[in-house]
């Protein structure tokens, strides 16, 4: 059921940065039904969820995320850490242990100072933190490997750029169900860049 | 020294009177004890489940069509198990002999295979009868041999093409036994998309590039929309003198030839003020 639609995310730490980046394929097995599909979204300027696996849970969750997450602004008066916001998915991924969602998270935020957090679960809430890259969806073996070759630790935000893309082009290409083009976020602490790749369309 | 004959004796039991006295008697006979081993005890679905085992879905799209100068024959390029590519640079056209050429589409090693062989038996046709092998004959050959294995796993769904004395011809044979004489075919995954450019743009009379353009576009919009298809477009002519391979493209790039990169209409930019 994680090979319905087909989906490829990743997120990798840099120099007081990070990216996280998706493919833009929505497929039903293996037709092609969009290529424009978003996976990567903003819970506030400085956390990003990734979701690979069932598209319709990816969006589901995200909406249910969103909805938590103003009211805990509301409350709190202010954003929600990276850290808290990963207990907050957990525990609702947990919630469904007997029935889950279909979804791969990948959370990735800027903490206290600036710092730059990563953190990736399977669909029931198994945290699993990471100090360089997480990676998940139907590329994840290939995106594995290409992550940890072209990964070299405290990249400034332009080089993480390049090295995030590539990773991400080469794994999709070795994956029928993902890609159709990426789509990468980069952001530090003054700005964030979204940028549209162009990739093989097959 | 003496042997010791202790294993040659016999222990039966013969019991007195009995009609079948002897080895054969029902009662103290030492029985064998057979270990536990699983038994299967439904064979035939057993039996199905390892064929499906190597049951690949016909993940590709080729296709196949006559016009007024020939045939022209195209394929993708891409190996998928499951959802892994395995390879990117597959030849899925294979040349049977200079004037016949087949396409690969289900089993790569069936495909692979039984071409050959059915080149071999083509190449005894010629030697036996001083005469090429028609290619009404020679699909004949191939789907007799894939009847006679039909029911056991094979996977094969390939075109003849060729050109022979009575002008083009083109067959289209699987491994369930059909044999089908037509005029415009594709075979695979992605059969479904080709055929729509195809049957639009198909004309009898055309030249050999618009032939070639209709076949690499039917391929490409394949690949774009099926996910087991992609890698090159290979695109082949067979006329009067044999066959040629025409061109092969990537399709990444034929996508982007196909449709160009247009500038985002910018309303506002930032421009860069020179520091005072």
């Amino acid at each position: 059921i994680f090979e319905y639609n087909g989906s490829a995310v990743v997120a990798m730490v840099g120099k007081n940065c990070f990216a996280i980046a998706s493919d833009r394929r929505l497929g039903v097995q293996l037709q092609t039904v969009a290529t424009d599909f978003q996976r990567v979204f903003e819970i506030h300027p400085k956390l990003y969820i990734g979701l690979s696996g069932l598209a319709s849970d990816a969006q589901t969750l995200y909406q249910r995320l969103v909805f938590k997450h103003k009211l805990y602004q509301l409350r709190e008066e202010r954003d929600m850490k990276p850290e808290t916001f990963a207990s907050l998915v957990s525990a609702m991924l947990y919630e469904k242990r007997f029935g889950p969602y279909f979804c791969q998270p990948i959370i990735a935020g800027l903490g206290q100072d600036d710092v730059p957090f990563i953190c990736t679960m399977d669909c029931i809430g198994a945290k699993e933190l990471a100090k360089d890259f997480v990676v998940s969806g139907t590329a994840s073996e290939s995106l594995y490997g290409a992550c940890e070759s072209m990964y070299k630790p405290n990249m400034e935000p332009d080089e993480l750029f390049e090295t995030i893309s590539q990773a991400l082009l080469s794994s999709v290409d070795r994956d029928c169900l993902s890609g159709w083009g990426g789509y990468v976020l980069v952001v530090t602490p003054t700005e964030v860049t979204e940028r549209v790749l162009k990739g093989r369309m097959d | 020294m003496r042997l010791d004959t202790s294993a040659l004796d016999n222990h039966f039991a013969a019991a007195a009177g009995n009609e079948f006295s002897g080895v054969l008697a029902t009662d103290n006979l030492p029985s064998l004890e057979f270990p536990e081993v699983a038994t299967c005890n439904d064979f035939d679905g057993f039996q199905k489940a390892t064929k499906e085992m190597l049951n690949h879905k016909k993940g590709t799209t080729t296709l196949a069509f006559i016009f007024d100068k020939g045939v022209i024959v195209a394929a993708d390029s891409r190996a998928s198990m499951g959802g892994y590519i395995s390879s990117q640079t597959v030849r899925k056209i294979i040349e049977i002999n200079p004037y016949m050429l087949g396409t690969m589409a289900g089993g790569a090693a069936d495909c692979q295979f039984w071409h050959r062989n059915l080149g071999v038996k083509c190449r005894l046709h010629e030697l036996a009868n001083k005469r090429r092998i028609s290619i009404a004959g020679s699909s004949k050959t191939l789907a007799n041999i894939l009847y006679s294995y039909r029911g056991m796993g094979l996977s094969i769904g390939t075109m003849i093409a060729g050109f022979d004395e009575t002008g083009p011809g083109l067959y289209y044979v699987d491994s369930e036994g059909a044999r089908l004489k037509g005029t415009r075919f594709s075979v695979g995954s992605g059969s479904l998309y080709a055929y729509g450019i195809l049957d639009e743009g198909y004309k009898f009379n055309m030249p050999i590039e618009e032939a070639a353009e209709l076949a690499r576009r039917a391929i490409y919009h394949a690949t774009h929309r099926d996910g087991a298809s992609g890698g090159c477009v290979s695109v082949y002519y067979v006329g009067p003198d044999g066959w040629k391979k025409l061109s092969g493209d990537d399709v990444g790039e034929l996508h982007y030839q196909y449709n160009p990169v247009q500038e985002a209409f910018v309303e506002q930019q930032m421009a860069e003020v020179p520091a005072a």
